[in-house]
């Protein structure tokens, strides 16, 4: 509750991640692509002195990235000790959270359930707030998982 | 836990590792009082500092400890060897407490009173209550080295993370200094900011160098605890051993060290438990009966080599090779054909462990093929020689860091990967002739120095579109697995190589099995780094541990066979540029005109106290006071080689065009853009060869003589005698030399000689001269014996 909140666009869904998460948003530059790997790594790009992988959460997710625009910039967020940049449809503002996170009845599709952590009500409305480590596991984790 | 008791704990901690070489020390010389002192030191401090805390337990052990030292250094009390063992039993408590006090755990309660109570004196604690012998200054038994106490350096505690964003912070300064040096160099020169931004870039490599200083730890801090664990060991094993530590300022990466401590200790037990062998045994074999065991810590350049010899029992070749066989490790036409080396290096193959019985030291499920498996892993190797009955040597060899590596950039289409340097054999720019590139099937082959090598193309095994460059015309990066196995990987062009921070990768990178880190190259791109083992698995390129010894033995039949095609060049007294085949060659030698004999038919020269028939002189002459000699063997004959000159050893590379009419040349060839004379060794051995005279060295009888012995025998062994004195009975001789008075002496009782007799007279004319020689007529005295030992004929 009144955690800060970064609101991106996924997709053309609101989507959340916990202030907390973000270390950062960069402008991204050169991403280098990364052979054989799945499909929603989109590549590795340098900040800094620091090698960040490029996930496309579009991709990540289930979608096709190419129905929806994309933003120049990318949020940066760590897990478990590595450093990902998350390409997303638009980045659009800090807001903060208003309730605890919570799941609806009926779920929220199949793709969106597995990355999700549950509905947020937000100052500037309801959005999913998503759950990194499922979100950065990519697809793959679902078809094994089923 | 709070951040002074942290602070106890990591001090007690460092303590302890600092005393354990000076408690091992102490042990070895009870009355070695600045040990004592050290010691004394430890268990004060520990006690001191309890007093802050709630440690009772702990404040009562450093207490009696104390106590029983204070006596000591009072002269109250002698130490001996139950004090020496109930102090450490002490100290071995405290260290364990200290533990249990970091986890955050109780610490099992009792066994404290014992401890105590072992500290009495007289105190029954072990079968040993003499004091242990003080060595005689100068005595033998005297530890090797009395180092002086360690000298604490100036430190301060950091967190490791700290650390780490420092070096991060310094290494994105050098990415800017680049990004200006780039922007700089668009603008073009201006001197007032060049001089300025030369100096940042000196201080910036200074910084770096630094920051990479700041990971490093000296190996003193690993080798610090090893008298220990040889102590508690040999005591173990009924083993004395000396261990013996060098180059403990040597610096590695702190994460190296932790990497390198297992398998030196796994060594170590080794070496105590198998190498050295029992006190008794080695007096047996006339060794001391003490075991020394040395450590040794080299950096040269970017590596450090870590050598551990001991002097003991060594590496039973047989034993090795019967074990592998029996385990099926290795077939026994395929031992035959191994060397000594090949086969003690089999004791890190998987399954393998020499120990008969298990013991509980070295038996611990670990073998030394897991030593190598750690050590591979951190881009390290290990290799062992050993010498029967004198010792053993295991050679580590290991990188300085773990995260800086030699890199080779290449370059595919558009992007470019790193390559470890350590794999790489070689870069081949070539075409496909070059390396005879083909395919069988769906396999690419290229050819490398005589062998079909596996081709792997980048792109493919990248999945990445092909380049238009043609099949075979790729640049290929010859690389060498760990295991032995070599294959070529085809790229696009190399990019450059250099010094890469490797930064790990994230799991879902990880996954696709490729790649094994990424760096970020001088302008800030990043690049990946490849899995190269990897890679080669993936496509079923490494070979399991049985092919892998089979294989560097063909690539060693491959060497000799290349081998084969070499010859010494020289020129003969003809002025003709030949050579002749290098096997033949056994060495070259000087011979001065003294021992070439050209009186018999044949011209003959005495090498080594051998008689060989010489050829190539011109002339049947002999040219000059010295003559190089090729020395020629064909395995049984020798024969020597005279030539004006001896050029150099060089490789036939050239076509061997056939000279069908002179049997005495096998061939012509080109070396270096000049024709050479290639020596027909089968036709040179039919005509002259002949197995060494080296039992018909005909023996000389000398007058029994000062002067005989020291003037006239050496010049008699330099003609190719042996020389018997006086009246040695059971030498027979073949010829003698005698003072004409002692013959004449002889002639006139009617003693007659049946051996030729060389007559010699004091005086350089005189009388009857023509039946004797001037004693320094050394023309005459060596032509004289050469004709009797012709005359003579061979026994």
């Amino acid at each position: 509750m009144n955690d800060l909140l970064v609101m991106a666009q996924i997709a053309g869904r609101r989507c959340a991640f916990k202030a907390l998460d973000v270390k950062s948003v960069i402008e991204v530059g050169v991403i280098t692509p990364v052979p054989r790997t799945a499909g929603f790594i989109a590549g590795i790009t340098a900040m800094r002195s620091q090698a960040l992988t490029v996930i496309d959460c579009r991709r990540a997710i289930g979608f096709d990235p190419a129905s929806w625009a994309l933003d120049e910039r990318a949020i940066v967020v760590a897990v478990a000790g590595h450093s990902y940049a998350l390409m997303v449809d638009s980045i659009e503002d800090i807001t903060s959270g208003v309730s605890e996170p919570d799941g609806v009845p009926g779920g929220f599709g199949p793709e969106w359930s597995r990355v999700a952590t549950g509905m947020i009500e937000t100052r500037t409305g309801p959005a999913l707030l998503l759950d990194l480590a499922a979100l950065i596991g990519g697809p793959e984790t679902l078809g094994e998982a089923a | 836990m709070d951040d002074l008791l942290a602070d106890f704990v990591a001090e007690t901690r460092e303590m302890l590792e600092a005393s354990e070489g000076e408690i091992i020390a102490w042990e070895a010389d009870p009355a070695d009082r600045a040990r004592l002192d050290t010691i004394f030191r430890f268990v004060h401090t520990v006690k001191g500092n309890c007093g802050f805390f709630d440690f009772p337990r702990l404040a009562g052990l450093s207490h009696a400890a104390e106590d029983a030292l204070a006596d000591c250094r009072a002269g109250r009390r002698v130490p001996d060897a139950a004090l020496v063992t109930a102090v450490l039993a002490i100290i071995d408590r405290i260290a364990l407490m200290v533990d249990a006090i970091e986890a955050d755990e109780a610490f099992p309660e009792g066994g404290d009173e014992e401890l105590i109570a072992a500290l009495e004196e007289g105190a029954d604690a072990g079968p040993v209550l003499e004091p242990l012998p003080v060595p005689q200054p100068g005595s033998d038994v005297a530890p090797a080295k009395k180092a002086e106490a360690v000298v604490a350096q100036r430190s301060i505690r950091l967190p490791v993370d700290l650390l780490d964003r420092v070096m991060s912070g310094v290494s994105d300064m050098v990415l800017a200094r680049n990004d200006l040096a780039h922007r700089l160099r668009q603008a073009g020169t201006q001197p007032t900011i060049d001089g300025p931004f030369e100096r940042l870039t000196t201080i910036l490599a200074d910084v770096r160098d630094a920051i990479t200083r700041m990971r490093m730890q000296r190996i003193e801090t690993l080798f610090g605890a090893l008298p220990r664990l040889v102590r508690d060991l040999s005591a173990e094993l009924g083993k004395q051993v000396m261990v013996d530590l060098e180059g403990g300022d040597v610096e590695l990466d702190r994460e190296m060290i932790e990497m390198i401590r297992d398998p030196i200790t796994h060594i170590i037990r080794n070496a105590i438990d198998h190498g050295i062998e029992s006190p008794s045994n080695r007096l047996a074999k006339g060794k001391r009966e003490i075991g020394i065991l040395s450590i040794a810590a080299r950096q040269s350049g970017n590596t450090i080599s870590i050598v551990i010899s001991d002097d003991g029992a060594g590496l039973d070749e047989e034993k090795i090779a019967a074990k592998a066989v029996s385990t099926g490790l290795i077939t026994a036409a395929e031992r035959a054909k191994m060397d000594r080396e090949k086969i003690l290096n089999l004791v890190f193959e998987p399954g393998f462990s020499t120990a008969e019985q298990v013991s509980n030291v070295s038996g611990r499920g670990v073998g030394l093929d897991v030593v190598r498996d750690n050590l591979e892993r951190v881009g390290g190797s290990i290799k062992v020689t050993s010498t029967t009955g004198v010792g053993s040597l295991f050679t580590l060899q290991i990188p300085l860091t773990l995260s800086i590596i030699a890199g080779l950039t290449v370059e595919v289409g558009e992007q470019r990967f790193a390559i470890p340097q350590s794999y790489v054999e070689e870069i081949i720019h070539s075409s496909a002739k070059a390396l005879d590139h083909t395919r069988v099937g769906e396999t690419a082959l290229v050819t490398f120095r005589g062998n079909r090598v596996p081709c792997l193309t980048l792109s493919e095994v990248l999945d990445l579109p092909a380049g238009d460059i043609a099949e075979g015309n790729h640049t290929m990066v010859l690389l060498r697995l760990a295991s032995g196995d070599l294959f070529a990987l085809a790229v696009d062009s190399i990019h450059s190589h250099g010094d890469l921070v490797v930064k790990p990768l994230a799991p879902a990178v990880m996954k696709s099995g490729v790649y094994a880190g990424s760096t970020l190259l001088d302008d800030g791109q990043p690049v990946l780094l490849l899995d190269v083992t990897n890679i080669a698995s993936q496509h079923n390129l490494v070979s399991d541990a049985r092919t892998r010894v089979l294989q560097t033995g063909e690539e060693e039949k491959a060497k000799t066979a290349k081998a084969h095609a070499r010859a010494m060049l020289f020129t003969d007294f003809d002025g003709r540029r030949s050579a002749v085949r290098l096997e033949l060659v056994k060495r070259i030698e000087t011979a001065p005109a003294s021992v070439i004999d050209l009186s018999a038919a044949e011209p003959r020269a005495v090498i080594d106290g051998v008689i060989l028939p010489l050829i190539g002189l011109p002339d049947d002459q002999v040219p000059s006071e010295k003559v190089r000699v090729l020395r020629l063997t064909d395995g049984a004959c020798e024969l020597l080689l005279a030539v004006r000159e001896i050029d150099d050893a060089t490789e036939l590379d050239d076509k061997l065009k056939p000279v069908p009419d002179d049997p005495l040349v096998e061939a012509v060839t080109l070396v270096g853009g000049k024709t050479v004379t290639l020596i027909d060794g089968h036709e040179l051995f039919a005509r002259h060869g002949e197995a060494p005279e080296v039992a018909a060295k005909p023996v000389c009888r000398l007058p029994d003589s000062e002067w005989a012995r020291t003037i006239l025998g050496p010049l008699v062994t330099s003609v190719g005698y042996d020389v018997a004195h006086g009246q040695d009975a059971e030498i027979e001789e073949d010829i003698a030399i005698l003072f004409d008075d002692d013959y004449e002496a002889a002639a006139a009782i009617d003693i007659t000689f049946d051996k030729p007799v060389i007559r010699l007279r004091d005086l350089p004319d005189e009388a009857g001269a023509s039946e004797t020689i001037y004693r320094y007529d050394r023309d005459a005295l060596v032509d004289a014996l050469r004709k009797a030992r012709s005359a003579g004929g061979k026994r």
